[in-house]
């Protein structure tokens, strides 16, 4: 039995409740059915790329260049889709820009030797451009109904959004593979010490060119999300979302330096950042409030740990514990 | 066609004064129009000065219907930002919504479900793409787009003695306004102006996007002056880029001609000191003023929204026209003689 | 002085001035407008926000951090000072404030990295956000016209020296006088050290902490000043000013060869390579690169950038986000 200890995670997740409960509280508009397929369907492509972009700075990475694959992927959809192509093919057109996208980054990344902080924010330039030169001046408006309707109806006969089904299944696989098989366990090790990892016989370079691809992969699904939730596809969609992606990837407890966190407190992290926005929103915070709760946020989520981890030490130089 | 806009003006100016300063009782009923509607005014994005001079118009309105208004609204002009409090409107049963839509297509699921939820969406200022005019009741628009995009054209031409070549510099490349207005721009400027051409040929190939951002507006301003060092004028068809260019066509000191669409308190220095002969906008405060008016009335089932019906607001009428657009009128043109007085009001 | 540029030189800098070189000789061959003063002027003045603030990010980034917050403080102080100045506060004042805003974000900044020890990317991601929404609910819809801004810096905007703008001028003389106290004061060459290998800057004794709060608050205090020369600049401010460029910046100095794994790059560097960024995007217009196509171009030169100073420098590969660890 493993022993259990109380982590980061934990915290988001009473985080989340709390959230929940007390803006259940202050709004009575806030724990409401509607309100909670709204809240999913604004996190869903924030929290699809956050799982992949878990596993990559679990491993010591980092993309930036995520919202701008997500557009290339929607611009991509878009464009074929007006030139003719039929609207299934134009999707699977989308993903698979998505997938190049990220092997692009990774062997930039492992194969050139750069640095990623440094080489996405070169093709965070370049595939929002790729938007541009995709689809210039006019954005694609008139996509099939029937698929999107998928974009902002629930489920029918229940409150969840459709982008509920990609979320569930993606998160489920994404958490099986990361907590309990070798794939999780090397892109631990890969984080924790990467030279020490390719000595004990880990593909470093390899898994880390398969994170960068999962990555773009799995911002062109959101790309797909994306695409049908605003029934567009536009070159400037998804602006700015890379740091929405970053900062809830990091107050889940994944640590920048890599080797620490945990799915599900990402996750806990999506959702309660969501549902804190939409509690902020609903007793009428304004828009500038919102920036600074979620700078402070962020600012808690590695202020606390740290602040939990020194007054640990400090007790235990001064005092003998009864432990 | 100078002097038409000069007086229509004129006499819009007294108008607009007058909305500006009038401080209405609280529960002033107007015929036709239910007290006590719960209204959402959303920009584009809040903190842009052109908006808060159009919810100072709204505010008034709603004071005169007896409304409660919320000016609520993204802190970045997007679509997927404006969804999210699209859907908190929803929420908090709002019964009007008016919006300036920051993105033509992605906000449209939203209104319609808006509209499911029994609020009543007027656009104004921006409206949605119109393949999805059902999303919304009516729009509220300054001008016809034709109308906006030849008188700039016009403005230019007088400043430059009607020969030259010309350049655009816009806002972001899928502002749909701004894209409405310089398709008209083309086919006009050739046919009324022979001596006149655009910098890149056609006027796709002379557009330059600023972005609706100040930086990256002067170097696009730059950008145009080095790439076409015998550029004669400048035409900037929003707010931001139009000032952007004046600032900098003054400390460049160069010869280029510049007009476009600017607030007056904005451009009063430069229009002051000659920097630019002239510019020109609708009355952001009677646009905020009329779509009030409009989505009060139809919520009041005062008013149908089709086309052909009409609405009142504050003395004067409005109609609807082809589209479900109604329109306020031609844009005000601001010059040294006019300036001293506009610049105060917005 | 010779001997000093030449040994600053040569490393790092070489490949991105000729980099420079050959991007200007191409554009002006193609286009010989841009061998003009108003060419030349166009570049200067076109960089030197960029540039000022590359030169204040290089003191974090040789340390192996980063600081994403100057481009909301720049703008939160440009904003100030139009402010204050149409208050009728006089140009000290304005400054003043400038200055203390800038100190404060540095001191944050600093305090949670140097002392608490925690990540530099996620604390000044979050101060990125904090300054722009204190920015913005202060400034709301207004705007800083020209008749707002102190007349002295509207004058350092407007006007060149024998030709070359005052404002690049101001870039130029902070370049050279933080490039001359970390080649020759020891607490800014600490910074190297620190950058390069952490636990043996500690070992030998320097005070690690306080190496980089300094240098978190130096890097505030300046882009709290650029204010004034984005002000300048641009005779304009709203609460959107200066939004987005900290990845101008950081793009600036990785491509003069300021190395996101710390321990190299000079100011020399950075601000080389924030005059090559903004060349290219000049040269793409005069290129007659058609506008749509002109963003793709420029992230491709950007990665070719940083891969031939990959290519050039000796350093072993980056294995993590900041490089080596």
């Amino acid at each position: 039995m493993k022993k259990f200890t109380f982590g980061w995670d934990h915290g988001v997740t009473i985080f989340l409740v709390l959230t929940v409960v007390l803006g259940g509280f202050i709004s009575e508009y806030f724990a409401t059915i509607d309100n909670l397929s709204f809240v999913i369907q604004d996190i869903a492509e924030i929290a699809i790329i956050a799982l992949a972009m878990s596993y990559l700075i679990i491993a010591g990475e980092i993309d930036l260049s995520v919202a701008s694959i997500l557009s290339l992927s929607s611009a991509t959809i878009g464009f074929l889709f007006r030139n003719g192509t039929s609207f299934e093919m134009a999707i699977v057109g989308g993903l698979i820009v998505g997938l190049l996208c990220g092997l692009l980054n990774g062997y930039l990344v492992t194969v050139i030797g750069l640095p990623s902080l440094a080489v996405t924010i070169g093709t965070l330039a370049l595939f929002r451009g790729l938007c541009y030169a995709l689809l210039g001046n006019e954005p694609v408006n008139e996509l099939p109904e029937n698929w999107i309707v998928l974009g902002y109806e629930n489920i029918p006969g229940t409150f969840l959004p459709w982008s509920t089904i990609p979320l569930v299944i993606l998160a489920a696989i994404a958490w099986i593979v990361l907590h309990y098989t070798r794939i999780g366990r090397w892109t631990f090790a890969i984080g924790i010490n990467a030279e020490a990892a390719k000595f004990s016989g880990i593909p470093v370079a390899r898994m880390k060119l398969g994170l960068f691809a999962m990555t773009g992969l799995m911002s062109g699904v959101a790309g797909v999300v994306y695409t049908l939730r605003f029934a567009s596809a536009s070159p400037d969609g998804a602006v700015g979302y890379e740091l929405g992606v970053i900062a809830a990837v990091l107050f889940g407890g994944v640590s920048i330096a890599g080797g620490i966190g945990t799915l599900w407190g990402v996750l806990a992290a999506v959702f309660a950042l969501g549902a804190i926005r939409s509690v902020l929103q609903l007793i009428d915070f304004s828009a500038n409030a919102l920036l600074i709760v979620s700078g402070a946020l962020l600012l808690i989520s590695v202020v606390v740990p740290r602040a939990i981890e020194i007054a640990q030490s400090r007790r235990k130089s001064t005092f003998v514990t009864n432990k | 066609m100078q002097k038409k806009f000069a007086s229509v003006a004129a006499a819009v100016a007294i108008v607009g004064a007058l909305v500006a300063s009038s401080v209405a009782p609280a529960n002033a009923a107007v015929p036709g129009i239910k007290t006590g509607l719960k209204i959402a005014i959303m920009p584009k994005a809040v903190n842009i000065g052109y908006f808060t001079a159009w919810n100072k118009g709204a505010q008034t309105a709603c004071k005169e219907i007896g409304a409660k208004c919320t000016y609520v609204g993204p802190t970045e002009a997007t679509g997927p930002a404006q969804v999210q409090f699209i859907n908190k409107i929803i929420q908090q049963k709002y019964d009007v919504l008016v919006i300036s839509a920051a993105d033509q297509n992605a906000i449209v699921p939203s209104l319609r479900k808006a509209k499911a939820a029994g609020i009543t969406v007027v656009t104004s200022d921006a409206d949605v793409a119109a393949a999805s005019a059902s999303a919304r009741v009516v729009s509220v628009l300054p001008a016809a787009s034709a109308r906006i995009g030849t008188a700039e054209v016009d403005w230019i031409a007088e400043a430059v003695g009607k020969k030259g070549s010309i350049a655009v510099l816009s806002a972001a490349a899928t502002a749909a306004n701004q894209n409405a207005w310089i398709a008209a721009m083309g086919p006009y400027l050739t046919s009324k102006y022979p001596d006149m051409k655009w910098v890149g040929g056609t006027v796709d190939k002379s557009v330059f996007y600023g972005d609706d951002d100040a930086t990256k507006s002067t170097a696009q301003f730059a950008a145009i002056l080095s790439q076409y060092p015998d550029v004669a004028g400048i035409i900037s068809p929003t707010t931001v880029g139009v000032l952007a260019a004046a600032i900098e066509k003054k400390a460049k000191n160069a010869k280029v001609k510049v007009t476009g669409l600017g607030l007056p308190s904005q451009m009063a220095p430069y229009i002051e000191d000659g920097t630019v002969e002239k510019v020109g906008l609708w009355n952001p405060i009677d646009l905020g003023y009329v779509a009030v008016y409009a989505a009060a009335r139809a919520k009041s089932k005062s008013f149908t929204g089709k086309v052909g019906s009409s609405f009142k607001a504050g003395k004067k009428t409005y109609k609807v026209t082809a589209g479900g657009i109604a329109y306020l009128g031609d844009p005000f043109t601001f010059t040294k003689a006019n300036i001293a007085t506009f610049k105060k009001i917005y | 002085m010779k001997n000093l540029i030449q040994k600053t030189l040569k490393v790092r800098e070489i490949p991105v001035f000729l980099g420079l070189l050959i991007v200007v000789l191409i554009t002006g061959t193609a286009n010989p407008a841009f061998f003009t003063l108003s060419g030349f002027q166009d570049i200067t003045l076109g960089v030197a926000v960029v540039a000022t603030l590359a030169v204040a990010q290089t003191l974090v980034i040789v340390m192996k951090h980063i600081d994403l917050s100057v481009g909301s403080t720049i703008g939160f102080s440009a904003y100030l000072i139009g402010d204050a100045s149409s208050k009728g506060h006089g140009f000290w004042y304005c400054m003043a404030l400038a200055l203390g805003l800038g100190l404060v974000v540095g001191a944050v900044n600093g305090y949670l990295v140097a002392y608490l020890k925690l990540p530099s990317l996620v604390v000044t991601l979050a101060t990125l956000y904090i300054v722009r929404g204190l920015f913005n609910e202060i400034a709301g819809g207004n705007t800083i016209t020209e008749d707002m801004v102190p007349k002295a810096i509207n004058f350092m905007g407007l006007n060149t020296f024998f030709g070359i703008p005052y404002l690049f001028l101001v870039a130029v003389i902070l370049m050279l006088v933080v490039g001359f106290i970390m080649k020759r004061l020891r607490p800014a060459r600490d910074l190297y050290a620190i950058g390069s290998n952490l636990a043996a800057a500690e070992l030998v004794g320097i005070p690690v902490a306080r190496r980089v709060f300094l240098a978190f608050l130096a890097t505030g205090a300046v882009s709290g000043l650029a204010g004034a020369v984005l002000l300048a600049r641009f005779n304009t401010a709203a609460a959107n000013s200066g939004n987005g460029l900290e990845l101008s910046v950081v793009a600036a100095c990785v491509v003069g060869g300021v190395a996101i794994a710390g321990g190299i790059g000079t100011v020399y560097g950075a601000v080389i390579g924030a005059v090559l960024l903004q060349a290219i995007t000049m040269a793409l217009g005069a290129l007659g690169v058609p506008q749509f196509w002109q963003l793709t171009v420029n992230g491709i030169l950007l990665i070719a950038a940083i891969s031939l100073d990959r290519y050039l420098s000796t350093r072993v590969k980056p294995t993590s986000i900041m490089g080596t660890n």
